[in-house]
C-alpha cells in the first residue's frame, strides 16, 4: 500500500519503519550520505543503507543510547552508563571511551572539522574533547539543569546550548566564558519532563544564524549582536517543536515537533515550503539532512526510522500539502478499504487508539495472531485493558465477520475527509472463544483448564511444547505428560476422558483428540479431523459424550468413545462451551453489543435418553459493559457463568429458568485490579471455588497457586439487618437445594439426607423470622411467612403466637395451616368427609374472634361443660395449663402487651410432629412450670418438647379431670368452610342475654366438637359423634325430604342452621347424647394418649 | 523436656495442605478433621500432613511466615534487638525441620528457609547464653525472658538448673565451712 507514489508527486515520504524498541532515538548520516545511522533504546547503534534495508548492521554499544554523531569514521555515542564512547566506523568495534560524567550525556555533537566533541550531560556540565586525545577536555559551567543540547558553531568559536533551565547559552570555546544567554525556554527539573528536547542549531557555512526551537516557532539568532532576526512558524505546527535542522546548503531550515510534524522552511523566503504529519503523531527526536540529497531521515521516540524525500522540489507549498494529506489516506485505504473502515468503527470508543486512524494502517497488514501477541505482550503482568483487548481482538474480528458489516457500513456516505461518519452507539467487538478455567493463549506457561477434575498445563517454550494433565483426585488418574506436537490450545477434563483440540495449520486440519482413560479396552485415544475449513473453537466433555464447537456455527458431538452423534448448528458464533452429566450448554453470539455490552445467548440441552432443549437460546445477562469469563456447572450441575466484573449468576430451575446473581467476587478482592479465577462451584456445601489473583485477571502456573473459597451471597436488601440477612440466608437456601429437586426428577440419586437438612435449615429460617416480625407486630407478614412454612413449622409458628399472645395472628394462622393440611389431604377425599362435616358444623356454630372477649365469669361453666371432653383430649397440655387457667381468662390476658421475654421464648412446644396431624394448635399449653428461657432458635425445643409431653401426660393422669379450659373457637379449616359460615344466616338472637347463652353453649358444643377431632385423629379409627351428627343423623331424612336436590355439603348446611334453630336445651340434649356414648371409651382413649407413641 | 517431646507438641500445629484424594470428615479423639476434597485446601495436623505427604496423598501449603521475604525480616529484627523478638509461631523451629525434611519440594525456596531459620535460632542462642551468663554472673535471684519457645527453653533450661542447683551447693557448703572453722577458732 505504501509504494503508490505518482510522478507529479514531489516529495516523498516512505512509510516508517522500526527501527528500535520504543524510546528515544537520534538519528545521522554518514559524511557521504550512503547510510543512515541510528541509535535508540535498546542501546543498538545500527547503520541502516536505506530505509529498505531489512538487515541493518547492529553494533551494541551499551545498555542505552541517548545520543549519537558521526564523522570521519569515528562513531561518537552516548550511553547511559554516563560515558561518551568511540566506535570505529563502520566496523563498530569499540575504540575507548571518550569522557565520563557523572549522570547520562543527553546530546553529543561533532565540531565542523570533526576534531572535537561537545557532550551535554544531565550533570548540567558540557564538555569539549579532542578526539583524538581524550585528555584535552574543556569544561563549560553554568547551566542549573541538566543540558538538553548543544551545536558547534561552524567557525568553532562559539558553542551554543539548551538546558532544563530554561536558558539557551554561546559559549566562546577558547576561554570557556558565557557570551550570551537568553531565558526562552521552559524550566524543568529533568530531560524526561522537559517538553522539548531543544535540538538547535548553528547555520552551516557562515554560522551567521542560530535557529533554536522556542515552543511552536523557530527563533533565528543573529551572530555577534545576539538578537533575535527573525521567527520561523506554521500553522500546522500546534505542539512544541522539538528538533530544527540546517540543510547542508545552509538554505533550508528543517524541524520536527513533539506531535510528530516536520517542516521545512526556506530560510531566505521564510516560507514554508515542505510540511509532513507523523503517521501516527508520535514525537520526532531525531532529524538528519542528507549530505548531498534533499532527503531528511527522522526518527521518532517510539523507536521507528522514516526519511523524507525530494524536499523543496515544487515552489507551491499549498499544494504540496494537500497532496501529501491525500497520499496520507491513499495509502491508508490503497487496496484494503475494507479493513480500514471495519477496523475504525469497531473500535470502542473507549479504545486510546481511538481517532488515530492513521496508526491501524500497519498493523491491519498483519497476521491477526500477530497483533494480538504485540498488544497483549505489552502488559504481560496480565493486568488487562479492556480497550486494549478490545481494540486488538476488533482486528481481529475483522477477518472472520468483516465481510457483512462492511456491507453495512460502507453504505454510509462519506465525509469530506474520506473517513466513515457514524455517531452512534458503537458495535462492541464481539469476544473471542474460550475455554472456561483457562489463561490466554499466547502465554508460554498456560492454565489449559482447571476444572473440579484437575488441571492441565500447557508448556510451550524453547525446548518444550508438553501438556502437563493433573488430577486433583489420584484415585481418578496419575498425572500424565503429554508431548504437544499438534499445538493443542483447548483442553477439557472430566473423570473419564481428556479432550484436546487444536486449530489447524497449512496442512492439517483442526483436530479433536480424546484420551479416555476411563475405557476398558487398551485403545484409550482417538482422534477426529473436523472438515477444513472449519475451526475448532470451543470443546467440552460431559458424561460418555464430548462436544465441540466450530466455525462453521456446528456443535458436533461424540461419545466418549468416538462416535459421532448429533450434529446441530448454533444460531451465532459459539462463545463458550461446557458439560456436565448429561447436560451441555453453549454460550454464543446472538447478535453485535453497543457500547461495550456483548450479546449472548445461551443453549441448555440435555443429552440423555430423553433429549430436550431447557434454555432454547435466551439471552444471557451480563453486567454491563463486561463479557463472559467463565461459563459451566456446579459440581451438582446447575448451570453457571461468571463475567468479567466477578458477577457469578445461577440458574434459577425454582423461578422458570432464570439466572440469579449468587456472587460478587469482587466485593471479596481488597485491591482494584485483583481479581479470583473461578475454578469451580459447589452447592453442597456452599463453596465458590476460585484463585486469588492479586493485579490479575488470571494465575500464573508458578508459584502453584491455592484455592480459596468463597461464600455467596444472594444480592438482598438490607443484609446489614436481621431480617434482611435471615431472608437472604433462606432464599439461598432455597436456591441452592433446588438442584436436588431436579435430580429427583431426572431420577438421579441424591442425598436424603441433605434434602432433610435443608428443609429443617429453611425452616428454621422461616420460624426465626416469624418470631422477629412478631416481635416487630408485624402481623400480616407473619401471615405471609407462614406461607411458605411446611405444616409441622406452621403448628410450632401458631403456638407462637398464641402463647406471645396474638391470638388473632394464630387464628389467622390455624386458617392457614388448615388450608394447607387439605391441600395435603385433597386426596383422600373420602377420610375427609366427616372431617369436612364437623368442620363445617364447628365453623357454623362459631363467631370466630368475636369469642376472644369473653367474660371471665364464663371459666366455671366452660370447665364443667368440657371437663369430661378434656379426659380425652392431649391431658397432658391441661395438666400444664391448669395452674394458668385463671389468668388467662382475665381480660387483662388478652391484650397486645407482650413483653419481649415472652416473645424470645416460642416454648414451641411442638404439637408439629406431622404424624398428629391437625390437633388444635389453640390449647394453652405454656405454662409455669415450663421455666421461661430465651432461647434464639425456637426449633431447639423440638425434642425437649416431646419428651415433656410424655412426662406430662402421666401427670395428668395421675390429677385425673383436671379442670380444663379450652378458651379458643375453632376455626374454619378450608376456605369454602369458611365462606360457607360466613354467608350462614345467624342465629337470630332475640335478645342480647339469650344470645350470650346461645354463644357459650355453641362454644362449648364447639370445643368438645374441636377436641374430638384431636381425639380422633389420635385414636385413628374410632370416631365417636357428636351431639350435631347425632341429630343431623337424625334429621337427614327431613332435611332430603324438604329439599331433595341438595348434596352432601349442602345438606350438612342446611342442618347446621336447622340445628341452631334448637333450643339450647334441646342442643344441650344431644349433646349429653353424644357424650354418653362415649363415655366407655374415654378412660381408655387417654390412656393410650398418654403412652407415647 | 527431650527435644523430641517438644517436637512431639509441635506436631499438633497446624498446617494446610491440598489432598489429591476423598474421604469424609474423620472422628478423632483430639478433633474431627476433614473433610478432605481432592484439590480443596483443608488444615490439618502436622504429623498428619507429614504422614499424607510421605504417602503422596497430598500437596502441601507452607505456613505464610515460612517466606524467604518474611523470615529475612524476622532474622534481622533479631539481630538488631538485644531482646528475643516475637517468633511467627512457638515451633518454628520443629515446624521448619519437620516441613523441610518432608515437603521441601512443596516449600520455595527451602534452603534459603532452612538457613534462615537457623540464623535466626542461632542469634537467639547466642542470646540466650548470654543471658545466662550474666544471670549467673550478677547472682541475680530472677530473670524474666520473654517469646522464648519451648524448644529454646528446653535446649538450656535443664542444664541451667542443674547448674545453678551445683552452685548453689558449692556456696552453701562453703558457707557453714566458714562458719565451722570460725568456730573452731
Amino acid at each position: 500500500m505504501s509504494r503508490q507514489v505518482g510522478a507529479k508527486m514531489p516529495s516523498k515520504q516512505k512509510p516508517m519503519r522500526y527501527g528500535h524498541t520504543e524510546g528515544h532515538t537520534d538519528v545521522c548520516f554518514d559524511d557521504t550520505g550512503s547510510c543512515i545511522v541510528t541509535c535508540g533504546s535498546d542501546g543498538d547503534v545500527r547503520i541502516w543503507e536505506n530505509l529498505d534495508d531489512d538487515d541493518p548492521k547492529s553494533i551494541n554499544v551499551g545498555e542505552k543510547a541517548y545520543s549519537c554523531a558521526l564523522k570521519n569514521g569515528k562513531l561518537i555515542t552516548a550511553v547511559s552508563n554516563n560515558t561518551v564512547q568511540i566506535h570505529t566506523f563502520p566496523e563498530g568495534a569499540p575504540d575507548g571511551i571518550l569522557t565520563r560524567f557523572t549522570m547520562p550525556v543527553n546530546h553529543v555533537t561533532f565540531s565542523p572539522d570533526g576534531t572535537k566533541v561537545a557532550a551535554g550531560s544531565s550533570d548540567f556540565m558540557i564538555k569539549v574533547v579532542e578526539v583524538t586525545d581524550s585528555s584535552k577536555q574543556k569544561t563549560f559551567r553554568g547551566h542549573d539543569a541538566p543540558v538538553l543540547s548543544l551545536s558547534f558553531d561552524p567557525k568553532d568559536v562559539y558553542l551554543a546550548s539548551a538546558s532544563c533551565d530554561g536558558s539557551v547559552r554561546v559559549w566562546n570555546i577558547a576561554d570557556q566564558t558565557c557570551t550570551t544567554s537568553w531565558l526562552l525556554l521552559q524550566k524543568c527539573n529533568d530531560v524526561i519532563n522537559a517538553k522539548s528536547i531543544c535540538r538547535l542549531a548553528w547555520q552551516p557555512g557562515t554560522g551567521k544564524l542560530l535557529a533554536v526551537p522556542v515552543d511552536k516557532v523557530v527563533e533565528l539568532f543573529r551572530r555577534e549582536t545576539w538578537d533575535s532576526q527573525f521567527d520561523l512558524s506554521d500553522a500546522s505546527i500546534t505542539q512544541p517543536l522539538n528538533v530544527v535542522v540546517w540543510s547542508p546548503c545552509g538554505q533550508f531550515l528543517a524541524a520536527g515537533s513533539v506531535d510528530g510534524n516536520v517542516v521545512v522552511w526556506n530560510v531566505e523566503t521564510q516560507q514554508c515550503i515542505e510540511r509532513m504529519k507523523h503517521e501516527k503523531k508520535y514525537s520526532i527526536c531525531g532529524l538528519a539532512w542528507h549530505p548531498k540529497y534533499k532527503q531528511i531521515a527522522y526518527t521518532d521516540n517510539e523507536g521507528n526510522l522514516g526519511l523524507l524525500e525530494n524536499i523543496g522540489d515544487v515552489e507551491k507549498p499549498n499544494d504540496k500539502v494537500a497532496s501529501a494529506v491525500a497520499k496520507d489516506y491513499n495509502d491508508l485505504f490503497d487496496g484494503d478499504d475494507d479493513d480500514y473502515l471495519n477496523g475504525d468503527v469497531i473500535e470502542p470508543p473507549s479504545s486510546p487508539k481511538t481517532g488515530d486512524h492513521e496508526d491501524d494502517a500497519d498493523d491491519l497488514m498483519q497476521p491477526p495472531g500477530h497483533v494480538r501477541r504485540a498488544v497483549i505482550d505489552d502488559d504481560d503482568d496480565n493486568s488487562l485493558d479492556i480497550g486494549l483487548i478490545k481494540a486488538s481482538s476488533s482486528l481481529l474480528e475483522k477477518e472472520d465477520d468483516g465481510e457483512d458489516q462492511t456491507g453495512g457500513f460502507s453504505a454510509l456516505p462519506p465525509s469530506s475527509t474520506q473517513r466513515p461518519f457514524y455517531d452512534g452507539p458503537m458495535p462492541t467487538p464481539r469476544q473471542k472463544p474460550f475455554q472456561s478455567g483457562s489463561t490466554p493463549v499466547h502465554l508460554m506457561h498456560r492454565f489449559m483448564v482447571w476444572n473440579s477434575v484437575g488441571i492441565i498445563r500447557c508448556y510451550n517454550d524453547e525446548q518444550d511444547n508438553a501438556i502437563d494433565i493433573e488430577f486433583h483426585d489420584t484415585s481418578v488418574h496419575h498425572a500424565t505428560h503429554l508431548p504437544n506436537s499438534l499445538g493443542h490450545t483447548m483442553a477439557d477434563l472430566s473423570t473419564e476422558a481428556i479432550l484436546l483440540a487444536c486449530e489447524s495449520t497449512e496442512e492439517l486440519a483442526s483436530k479433536l483428540h480424546c484420551i479416555h482413560f476411563g475405557s476398558w479396552d487398551a485403545n484409550k485415544e482417538w482422534t477426529v479431523d473436523v472438515p477444513k475449513d472449519e475451526e475448532i473453537e470451543a470443546i467440552c466433555l460431559g458424561q460418555g459424550w464430548a462436544a465441540c464447537a466450530t466455525s462453521a456455527l456446528l456443535v458436533r458431538v461424540f461419545t466418549v468413545g468416538g462416535v459421532q452423534k448429533e450434529i446441530f448448528s448454533l444460531p451465532g458464533p459459539v462463545v463458550s462451551m461446557a458439560g456436565h452429566g448429561e447436560q451441555l450448554m453453549i454460550v454464543y453470539h446472538r447478535g453485535t453489543g453497543f457500547d461495550g455490552d456483548q450479546c449472548l445467548g445461551v443453549q441448555l440441552m440435555e443429552l440423555g435418553m430423553k433429549k430436550r432443549q431447557v434454555l432454547h437460546g435466551d439471552p444471557l445477562s451480563l453486567t454491563r459493559k463486561s463479557y463472559l469469563v467463565w461459563v459451566g456447572f456446579s459440581a451438582e450441575g446447575t448451570p453457571c457463568y461468571v463475567d468479567s466484573e466477578g458477577i457469578v449468576q445461577m440458574l434459577n430451575r425454582g423461578l422458570g429458568n432464570t439466572w440469579i446473581p449468587v456472587c460478587n467476587t469482587r466485593e471479596h478482592c481488597k485491591g482494584k485490579y485483583d481479581h479470583y479465577w473461578v475454578v469451580g462451584i459447589h452447592e453442597n456445601p456452599q463453596q465458590l471455588r476460585c484463585i486469588p489473583c492479586k493485579g490479575a485477571r488470571f494465575p500464573p502456573t508458578l508459584p502453584r497457586p491455592a484455592v480459596a473459597i468463597l461464600p455467596f451471597k444472594l444480592p438482598y436488601c438490607q443484609v446489614e439487618t436481621e431480617k434482611g440477612q435471615m431472608e437472604e440466608q433462606y432464599w439461598r437456601s432455597v436456591l441452592f437445594h433446588s438442584h436436588l429437586d431436579y435430580l429427583s426428577k431426572n431420577g438421579y440419586e441424591f442425598d436424603e439426607n441433605a434434602k432433610n437438612q435443608a428443609v429443617k435449615e429453611q425452616q428454621e429460617l422461616l420460624m426465626k423470622l416469624f418470631a422477629l416480625s412478631c416481635k416487630l407486630e408485624r402481623e400480616s407478614r407473619c401471615v405471609e411467612l407462614a406461607e411458605l412454612m411446611t405444616h409441622s413449622v406452621l403448628n410450632l409458628a401458631i403456638k407462637y403466637a398464641s402463647r406471645s399472645r396474638r391470638l388473632n395472628l394464630a387464628q389467622l394462622l390455624s386458617e392457614v395451616a388448615v388450608e394447607k393440611a387439605s391441600e395435603l389431604a385433597a386426596a383422600q377425599e373420602d377420610e375427609e368427609e366427616e372431617e369436612d362435616f364437623q368442620k363445617r358444623s364447628s365453623a357454623g356454630s362459631s363467631s370466630s374472634a368475636t369469642k376472644w372477649g369473653q367474660l371471665p365469669g364464663r371459666n366455671v361453666q366452660q370447665d364443667q361443660e368440657v371437663e369430661d371432653d378434656e379426659e380425652e383430649t392431649d391431658a397432658c397440655e391441661e395438666a400444664e395449663e391448669t395452674p394458668e387457667v385463671h389468668k388467662e381468662k382475665e381480660p387483662n390476658g388478652f391484650s397486645k402487651g407482650v413483653t419481649s421475654a415472652e416473645v424470645n421464648t416460642p416454648k414451641p412446644a411442638l404439637v408439629a410432629s406431622s404424624s398428629r396431624g391437625r390437633v388444635n394448635p389453640f390449647k394453652v399449653s405454656s405454662s409455669k412450670k415450663e421455666p421461661v428461657v430465651p432461647s434464639g432458635n425456637v426449633l431447639d425445643n423440638m425434642t425437649k418438647y416431646s419428651k415433656k409431653t410424655s412426662s406430662s401426660a402421666s401427670r395428668a393422669a395421675d390429677k385425673q379431670n383436671p379442670p380444663v379450659i379450652k378458651p379458643l373457637t375453632p376455626k374454619p379449616k378450608t376456605k369454602q368452610a369458611s365462606a360457607a359460615s360466613f354467608f350462614q344466616p345467624r342465629t337470630p338472637a332475640t335478645n342480647p342475654g339469650e344470645k350470650t347463652v346461645e354463644e357459650r353453649e355453641e362454644k362449648a358444643g364447639n370445643e368438645s366438637q374441636e377436641v374430638k377431632v384431636t381425639a380422633q385423629e389420635n385414636t385413628e379409627n374410632r370416631r365417636p359423634k357428636t351431639g350435631f351428627q347425632m341429630w343431623l343423623e337424625e334429621n337427614r331424612a327431613n332435611i332430603l325430604t324438604d329439599n331433595p336436590d341438595l348434596n352432601e355439603a349442602e345438606v350438612i348446611k342446611e342442618g347446621m342452621s336447622r340445628f341452631r334453630m334448637l333450643t339450647s336445651e334441646e342442643r344441650m340434649v344431644w349433646t349429653e347424647k353424644a357424650r354418653g356414648g362415649r363415655v366407655s371409651d374415654s378412660a381408655e382413649d387417654k390412656k393410650e394418649e398418654a403412652s407415647p407413641s | 523436656m527431650e527435644p523430641a517431646e517438644v517436637e512431639f507438641l509441635a506436631e499438633k500445629e497446624l498446617v494446610t495442605i491440598v489432598p489429591n484424594f476423598s474421604l469424609d470428615r474423620i472422628h478423632l479423639i483430639g478433633g474431627d478433621l476433614g473433610p478432605f476434597n481432592p484439590g480443596l485446601p483443608v488444615e490439618v495436623p502436622v504429623w498428619l500432613a507429614i504422614n499424607l505427604k510421605q504417602r503422596q496423598k497430598c500437596r502441601l501449603i507452607p505456613p505464610e511466615w515460612m517466606d524467604v521475604g518474611k523470615l529475612e525480616e524476622i532474622r534481622d529484627q533479631e539481630r538488631k534487638e538485644d531482646t528475643f523478638t516475637p517468633m511467627p509461631s512457638p515451633y518454628y523451629m520443629e515446624l521448619t525441620k519437620l516441613l523441610l525434611n518432608y515437603a521441601s519440594d512443596n516449600i520455595p525456596r527451602a534452603d534459603e528457609i532452612r538457613t534462615l531459620v537457623k540464623d535466626t535460632w542461632d542469634t537467639r542462642m547466642a542470646k540466650l547464653r548470654l543471658s545466662a551468663d550474666s544471670f549467673v554472673r550478677q547472682q541475680e535471684a530472677h530473670a524474666k525472658l520473654d517469646n522464648l519457645t519451648l524448644m529454646e527453653i528446653n535446649s538450656t533450661g535443664t542444664f541451667l538448673t542443674q547448674a545453678l542447683d551445683h552452685m548453689y551447693k558449692l556456696r552453701t557448703n562453703l558457707q557453714p565451712g566458714e562458719g565451722s572453722h570460725s568456730q573452731e577458732f
